[in-house]
Formats: structure tokens, sequence, C-alpha cells
């Protein structure tokens, strides 16, 4: 412990109280069953739904300009099977931290704090940054973590094997690049 | 229906994220870093299950799928650019909803971003769709597909392979 001291104040951290095995497990069998009874798992494209109707209750003519958007937010509704799968998470999520007495709120993530102080105007304009360009890559290579990694390899699908593979190297290179090693003594 | 079985999965998913630390900053930077594997070990489990399960219900003729088409190289741009944001954010677009529901403050400013990003992926598509597939565009191709075999005779070996590996790799467990 004593080389990860930001474990030793930590309120925000979240600590897993489900084993790894039992978390996979869970998770596969969701995929399992939205197979057999609708379609794989994806959170991805519910961005852009969510997005077309706002647009389109803020200004039809605008949104109807992106063919994108049309496809994506079909009758511009959020009363769809996919939109209600993603209403879920963060509801199931919440009833979880809270029954199992884990909800903290905070702002700077404790090992943020460690490496890059505790201002959180910085951590939320690279959370910002960092959240348009997850949702530009997902819309970019058509799908995210669930529907490419969970959904997408699981099917075999090259597109997916491919997507995964060069999210990780991006991703742990990023990481690395964020938190060198020398800033753990 | 359909509405209310949508929502009861995506309870269940949110809630598994959350008790097994996917939504945790901390842990997705600790196996980022490569220094704690746990949420690795959760994802290799979710695929070996999936690859055994998915294709088990093709076999028995009930499974819906729906495979991505590939097209090069936006693929792999697309997934590094992904990345980025996966590694800065510590979240990804279903986490981030689950971390935001629990208090994280920064995961509210994720979505908020994912959306002006999917937002201006839209309006910027009819221009990147040439680019997109400059390459080419191959459909949706799978490796059984294009091995022309049966895909649990790949998805089988395959999904053991990576119990056996979620197993094998090192994590902190629940601790």
């Amino acid at each position: 412990m004593t080389n990860e001291p930001w474990k030793l104040n930590d309120t925000g951290y979240a600590v897993p109280v489900m084993p790894w095995w039992a978390g996979g497990l869970g998770i596969g069998i969701v995929l399992l069953i939205a197979v057999a009874l609708v379609q794989p798992i994806g959170v991805s494209t519910q961005y852009v739904v969510l997005d077309g109707v706002l647009l389109h209750a803020l200004s039809p003519d605008l949104a109807d300009d992106s063919p994108y958007l049309k496809e994506a937010s079909k009758g511009w509704t959020l009363a769809t099977y996919e939109f209600f799968f993603v209403v879920g998470i963060p509801i199931g999520a919440f009833l979880a931290a809270a029954i199992t007495k884990r909800f903290s709120t905070r702002v700077v993530p404790p090992l943020w704090a460690y490496r890059f102080g505790q201002a959180p105007g910085k951590r939320l304009a690279w959370s910002f940054i960092g959240g348009f360009l997850l949702l530009f890559g997902a819309r970019f290579g058509g799908g995210c973590t669930s529907g490419h990694m969970i959904s997408g390899v699981s099917q075999l699908a090259v597109s997916s094997f491919i997507f995964s593979a060069a999210l990780f190297a991006s991703a742990i290179v990023t990481a690395r690049w964020l938190y060198p090693e020398q800033v753990k003594q | 229906m359909n509405l209310l079985l949508g929502f009861l999965l995506g309870a269940a998913f949110g809630a598994i994220l959350q008790l097994s630390g996917a939504s945790s900053y901390t842990k997705i930077l600790e196996t980022l870093r490569l220094k704690d594997l746990t949420i690795m070990k959760v994802i290799m489990t979710a695929i070996g299950v999936g690859l055994i399960g998915v294709h088990g219900l093709d076999v028995l003729g009930v499974a819906h799928l729906k495979v991505k088409d590939l097209y090069l190289p936006g693929i792999v741009i697309a997934g590094l650019i992904f990345g980025m944001g996966f590694a800065l954010t510590g979240y990804c677009p279903g986490t981030a909803l689950a971390a935001a529901a629990e208090g994280k403050l920064d995961a509210w400013v994720t979505i908020v971003g994912g959306l002006f990003g999917a937002l201006t992926f839209a309006f910027l598509f009819p221009n990147l769709e040439s680019f997109l597939a400059s390459f080419g565009g191959f459909g949706p191709v799978t490796i059984h597909g294009s091995f022309g075999v049966n895909g649990l005779l790949i998805a089988l070996p395959l999904g053991v392979l990576c119990l056996w590996g979620a197993a094998k790799l090192p994590g902190s467990g629940t601790t």
C-alpha cells in the first residue's frame, strides 16, 4: 500500500464487491439473453439518438440536415428497446452502489489528484475532451466497448477484433504517457 | 414489453459494471497501466462466455446476430481515437453512465463531451464517409465465415482460451 498513496485517503475509489469471474459471467449472461431475445448489446449509438432527439426538439431543420442523425434516431423517438437498455445502466448502477453503500460523490479521482493535483477544472476539461474522443471514435468505428469488444468479438467479427486491438494499444500508450513509471516511486 | 426488457437488461448490466469495479476510474487506469488487471479478467470472462454462448445459441437457431462492417483504415483510426478517450476519462460510453449515477462528476462531463463528439461525427459523416472505407469496405466479415466453417468450431476453443487466460492473469481479486 505504501507505494500507492492515492489509495490511503481514497473516498472515491469504488472497491469492487463482485469477484472478476462473477462480473464477467454476469455480463456474458446479459449478452446471451439479449442475443437470444432481441439483438447484441450496444451503447454508443444511443448518444447519437439522444443528440438527434434533442436537436430535433430545438431545431428540426438542422436535425433533418444530417442523414446520419436521421438514420440513427428513427422517428426522433427515445421509446425504443435500445434506448431503454442504455437508460437502465445508470439506474442499475445507482441501485447497486446505494445498496452496497458505495455511493460517493467526487470530482477528481484520487489517482488523478496524486499526479495532476486537486484542481477540478483541469480534470473536467480533460474529461470533456476525452469524452468527445470516446464517442467520436466509437461512432467512427461503429461501436464501443460493449458493441465491439463484448458483442462483436463474441460473434467473431473481424472488425471488432481490429477495433479492440487498436483501442487497447492506444489506451495503454495514453495511460502510460499520463502516468509515467517514475511517478510511482 | 420490449422497452421493459431493454430497461431490465440495461439495469442488470449497469449493476454488474458497478459491482465489479468496471465503472471505477482507478480500476480502469490500473488496468491500462498494467498494474492490476482485474477489469481485463472481467472482460475476458465476458468474452469467453459470450463466444461459447452466442455460437451455441446460433447452432440452436435462436441467436439474433448483428456483425459490424469491416472497413480499413477507418476501424483502426477509430480504435486509436477511442483508446485515447478511454485512458483520458477512465470510462467508456457505458461505464460513464454507471459512474455518473454513483456520483462521479467527471463522468457527467465525459457524457456531455461524448454527446458533442457524437454530434460532431454525425455532421462530419457525409465528408468522412468516403475516407472511412478508403482502402476498402469488406462488409460484415467474421473469422469463421472467411474460413467457411461453423462458428462454434472456432468460438469454443477461443472461448475456453479466454476463460483460461482470465483465470491466469494476475489481478487483485476483490480487494
